[in-house]
Formats: structure tokens, C-alpha cells, sequence
């Protein structure tokens, strides 16, 4: 009896500890150009941004983590405005007022973009929820995080400040 | 059996309390609190801690028959998980333990659970190990049992509205397992049922829950199960739940079960059975209940409790073929801590 | 016994297939991360498990949450 209850508990924890396929390594590629039409109703070009740092944040009002990174991007944006960042919180909600609702709880500044159709996420190839991309000057992806964690944020400035620093 | 790997409620720190009372036809009147703590120690790893006083023991049923004033037979259970995510997977360690009169049991649980597919699909399963210790009330001797217990399942996303998982369980006892409250009539004389010392249990579910339009949601849940000691039986959940504005969450549930006797179940017995009961649990009967409940989340908190507190209130009434009745009543709240 | 073995298999070998079947997009799990499509979302359930276990001759069979927000 002792050898099935092991057996199927053994191979579900195979299954857990065993490595996902590894990623495709990180390989410069071009920002899709995608218009993202912004909670005011104007619309933004990515292209148009192109010579600018640029940091997309997608996020959803049904995303736990996203209730922690949200006002850390908005500090990011404070605090980089000035020197040239720009930052796009990109919404993914299928209703704009769960967006509105959660919006309303949270204090910001920044742009925040709508994208029910999720055509941007698609665009940019999101997996995982949160998702930021830093866009560099000459419009390549240069970082992409997945997910959120207290200690990603410092990355997030460490990889804004080398952007910013670049020539386009 | 807290066979739970931390699951959706992960990256919340937060305290459950809960009240459940139950009322039920014997008149017997019961009261039981208890409370949740949840904590994440760090983006991967968070503890779960779970102390209550519960008054469904085994001696519950039982005590009326001698103690008429009544018996104390209240039953403290404490347990911790701690849960730490790798990657796509999570996996929990934890342990229970409860005291009650004339009944301890102390459990150990391992479960691992992996999301592959763009968390689209989870697997997970689990093992869990306890020793329990029966006494033989009105005598002071103790008796042994361990059970071992194995899970798996797998959730599955198959569109943005549709989740379903199926489950199997297995759970193995052995050791003494008659229950030393319960009689039968055994050749006219009340008597204390035997009832065979090796018990292997198997049940498999189904569950769905559907998004319907207009906020509405459907959940859809069976269960078979069947043991060696051929009880079988089928339990078959549907519930409906609604989300009212922003703030309150509806939600109603009809349970239909019907299960088999044990196959040495009699109503009553001669001669010299080997295996004889008492235990209302081993004789066939249906049962059908209705629940409903109730999840406020006020926007401003609730009393002294900070903004996104929830208060739930639930009813349920519970029937069976044999003639038993119950309402049962849970009250509690969630409270978010930073 | 045998034919309980049979949906056992069948029922893994669907979910197993169906991971490369179904994909619902990050972006898209709103409704799935409701709290009306969680399995055993709080102590009430629990409770109620718990009870009807002390009243039947049933145990288990469900097992842990998945679906969801997927969030990382």
C-alpha cells in the first residue's frame, strides 16, 4: 500500500522541481510600434517616443502584485520625469471601470494607457502579469521584467539610470 | 484534513476570524471560533497560521446519551503551513494538531503544486501523514491509528471564463477505527460497535466554475467516493453567486449526497457478526442542504477595520433521509495588515 | 474498483492534454481571477467541508487551487 501513495505524490513533485524549457535568451529586438490611446483619450505613438527612455508597465486591476508595483512605477516616474523618462502604465482590464476604480485608490501621475483588447500586451509578447518593458533610445526592448518583487525595483532604477545615460 | 498548497491568496497578509455555530435536532447547541493569521516573510515565502476551538468532535454525537446535563466536549486544533515558491511551482510543508476529549491527532503535509502553460494549467499534489489516538471512553486505554493520505489534481483554464479541475484522493487508515461512542443493537443488548481495522478510501471530483454574463458565475462540483468497506456515494453541488455593485457578493449553493451503507451495516444484528456498528456515518442515507451567503466589503472598512476588510455571513440548512436536521451559521471577517 | 481506475486516467490524461490545448493570455484572466471562480475561497467553506465530514461517510477529493490570476 505504501508504494502508491508514494508513487503519485513523487511524480507531481518531479513535475514541480523540474525546470521550465529555458527562455529564449534576451535578444535586442525593435519595440513594436503600437498607438496607445491614453484615459484623456489622446492617443501615443511608440514610434513617436523613439530617442526617449521609455518604461511600459502593464498592468490590471484584478492583479494582485500589480497593487504593490503600481505606486512603485509612479515613484519611478516621479522621480525620472525630469531627466527624460517616460512612462506608460498600460491597463489591460476588459472594463475601464474596474481600471477607474482601481485608479482611484491609487495616487499618480503618469500616463496611463488602455488596452482592453489586450492588442499591446500581444504585441509585446506579455506573459506574465505585471510585465514592464524599459524601451531604449534607439526603440530596442533592453529589459523586460516579468512579475513583481520588492527587489525588482531597485533594478528598475539601476537599468533606467544606464538608459538614460546612453546617447541615442 | 488541511491538505491545501497556498494557492490564489498568496502575496496576502491578512487575519481570518471566524464564528460557526450549528444547531441540529438532538437540540444540541454549538459554538466554535477560529482564526487565521497569514503571513509573507518575503516575495517567495509566506507562513499560514490556523488556531480554533471546534466543537465537532468525535464525542459530539455521543455524549447526550449518558450526559444528560451535557458533556464538555469542546476540540482545540492549531496547525502552520509555510509556503515557498520557485519559479512556476509552490510547494508547502505544514502540520496540524488537535486535542479534543478522549481523541488526539497530530498531522504532517508535504503538497507541491506547478503551474505550466502560461498558468493556463496547474498540477498539484500532496501527501499528508497522521497519528491519531482514540480512548476508549468510559475506560482509560488508548488505541492507534495513522492514516496516510495522497492527492493530485489538475486545474485547467480553458477559456477567459471557463475553470474546471479534477481531483482523486486516496487516504489509507489503519489501526482502531470503531467509533467507542456509538451502539447497535447486537442480539437485543446495546453494544459498541467493531468495525475492521484497515480502511482504504478513494474519492474523485470534478469541479467547474463558468463567468456567465452580468456578473453572475456558476459553479458546478461532484465527487464519487468508495472505500473497501463498500460505501460508495455521490455528492452533487451546484451554486450560483452574483456580484452586487462593488461591495457585496451574493451567492447561494444546493448539495445533493447520497451514500451506501458500509456493507456490514444492519439496522440491527444477531448471532456473532466479526464487524457490527452504531456509526450514523456508515448507514445509507440522502441528504440534500441549501446554503446561502453574503461577502461585504464596504469601502471605508468596517467598524474599527481598515478599507478592504470583508465580512461574510453564511446559513446553511442540512436535511438528511434519516430523519437529522441542522443549521449551520458561519460569521467572519478578513482583514487585510500591511 | 476498475472502472473508478478508468475515469481516474481519463480524467489526468484530458487535463494534460488540454494544457496544450487551451491558452488563455496573461492579459486576459480578469474574470478568472474573481473571487466567485476561486475553489474553497475562505474559512466558511472550510467549515462547512469540515462538517459535513463529521456527518458522512465521505472524505477529500479536491484538490488545491489553481487558475486564477497567474500573477508572478
Amino acid at each position: 500500500m505504501m508504494p502508491r501513495f508514494v508513487l503519485m505524490p513523487l511524480v507531481l513533485a518531479l513535475l514541480a522541481i523540474t525546470p521550465a524549457p529555458a527562455a529564449a535568451k534576451d535578444v535586442l529586438k525593435v519595440a513594436p510600434d503600437v498607438t496607445l490611446t491614453t484615459v484623456a483619450g489622446q492617443q501615443v505613438h511608440l514610434a513617436s517616443l523613439k530617442g526617449k527612455v521609455v518604461l511600459l508597465d502593464f498592468w490590471a486591476s484584478w492583479c494582485i502584485p500589480c497593487r504593490k508595483s503600481f505606486p512603485e512605477i509612479e515613484a519611478l516616474h516621479h522621480e525620472f520625469e525630469s531627466q527624460g523618462l517616460v512612462v506608460l502604465a498600460v491597463n489591460v482590464d476588459e472594463e475601464q471601470r474596474n481600471a477607474d476604480q482601481f485608479l482611484a485608490k491609487y495616487a499618480h501621475t503618469m500616463t496611463i494607457a488602455l488596452d482592453p483588447k489586450g492588442a499591446a500586451a500581444e504585441a509585446f509578447k506579455v506573459n506574465a502579469m505585471p510585465s514592464t518593458m524599459i524601451v531604449g533610445r534607439s526603440g530596442h526592448i533592453r529589459y523586460t521584467h516579468k512579475g513583481y518583487t520588492d527587489k525588482v525595483i531597485a533594478k528598475f532604477r539601476a537599468q533606467v539610470l544606464e538608459l538614460l545615460a546612453e546617447a541615442e | 484534513m488541511l491538505l491545501a498548497a497556498a494557492g490564489y491568496n498568496w502575496a496576502q497578509n491578512q487575519v481570518e476570524l471566524s464564528f460557526h455555530g450549528f444547531q441540529d435536532t438532538r437540540g444540541v447547541t454549538v459554538l466554535s471560533p477560529d482564526a487565521t493569521y497569514s503571513k509573507d516573510f518575503s516575495d517567495r515565502t509566506s507562513l499560514k497560521l490556523k488556531f480554533g476551538v471546534d466543537s465537532i468532535s468525535a464525542a459530539s454525537d455521543s455524549c447526550a446519551r449518558c450526559h444528560q446535563d451535557g458533556a464538555s466536549n469542546g476540540r482545540f486544533v492549531t496547525g502552520a503551513t509555510v509556503t515557498r515558491k520557485y519559479g512556476d511551482s509552490k510547494v508547502t510543508v505544514g502540520g496540524e494538531f488537535s486535542r479534543e476529549l478522549f481523541y488526539t491527532a497530530t498531522t504532517g503535509l508535504v503538497s507541491v503544486s506547478r503551474d505550466l502553460n502560461k498558468a493556463n494549467t496547474t498540477v498539484a499534489g500532496g501527501f499528508a501523514f497522521s497519528l491519531n489516538q482514540p480512548q476508549l471512553h468510559p475506560s482509560e486505554s488508548t488505541e492507534n491509528q495513522r492514516s496516510i493520505d495522497a492527492y493530485a489534481s489538475v486545474t485547467q483554464s480553458w477559456t477567459r471564463r471557463t475553470l474546471t479541475q479534477v481531483g482523486y484522493e486516496i487516504n489509507q487508515i489503519n489501526g482502531f477505527q470503531s467509533n467507542p461512542f456509538l451502539r447497535t443493537r447486537l442480539n437485543g443488548v446495546m453494544t459498541v460497535g467493531n468495525a475492521p481495522d484497515a480502511r482504504t478510501r478513494h474519492a474523485l471530483s470534478a469541479r467547474l466554475r463558468q463567468a456567465l454574463p452580468a456578473e453572475t458565475f456558476l459553479e458546478v462540483d461532484y465527487r464519487r467516493y468508495q472505500d473497501n468497506w463498500e460505501l460508495r456515494s455521490h455528492t452533487l453541488a451546484l451554486g450560483l453567486s452574483h456580484h452586487f455593485g462593488e461591495t457585496v457578493v451574493g451567492g447561494g449553493t444546493w448539495r445533493h449526497y447520497t451514500q451506501t451503507g458500509a456493507s456490514f451495516y444492519e439496522p440491527s444484528y444477531t448471532g456473532t457478526p466479526r464487524y457490527f456498528t452504531g456509526d450514523f456515518r456508515l448507514f445509507p442515507f440522502d441528504s440534500n442542504s441549501v446554503t446561502g451567503r453574503v461577502e461585504i466589503t464596504p469601502k471605508g472598512g468596517i467598524l474599527a477595520m481598515p478599507a478592504g476588510s470583508t465580512l461574510t455571513l453564511q446559513y446553511e440548512r442540512y436535511r438528511t433521509t434519516t430523519g437529522f436536521e441542522a443549521g449551520i451559521f458561519t460569521g467572519g471577517v478578513r482583514i487585510p495588515l500591511q | 474498483m476498475m472502472r473508478t481506475r478508468l475515469a481516474l486516467v481519463l480524467a489526468v490524461f484530458t487535463g494534460l492534454a488540454a494544457a496544450g490545448c487551451a491558452t488563455v493570455q496573461p492579459w486576459q484572466r480578469g474574470l478568472l481571477a474573481d473571487s466567485c471562480m476561486i475553489f474553497d475561497a475562505n474559512s466558511a467553506t472550510a467549515y462547512m467541508t469540515h462538517w459535513q465530514e463529521s456527518r458522512e461517510g465521505s472524505m477529500g477529493g479536491f484538490g488545491v487551487q489553481g487558475g486564477g490570476c497567474g500573477c508572478k
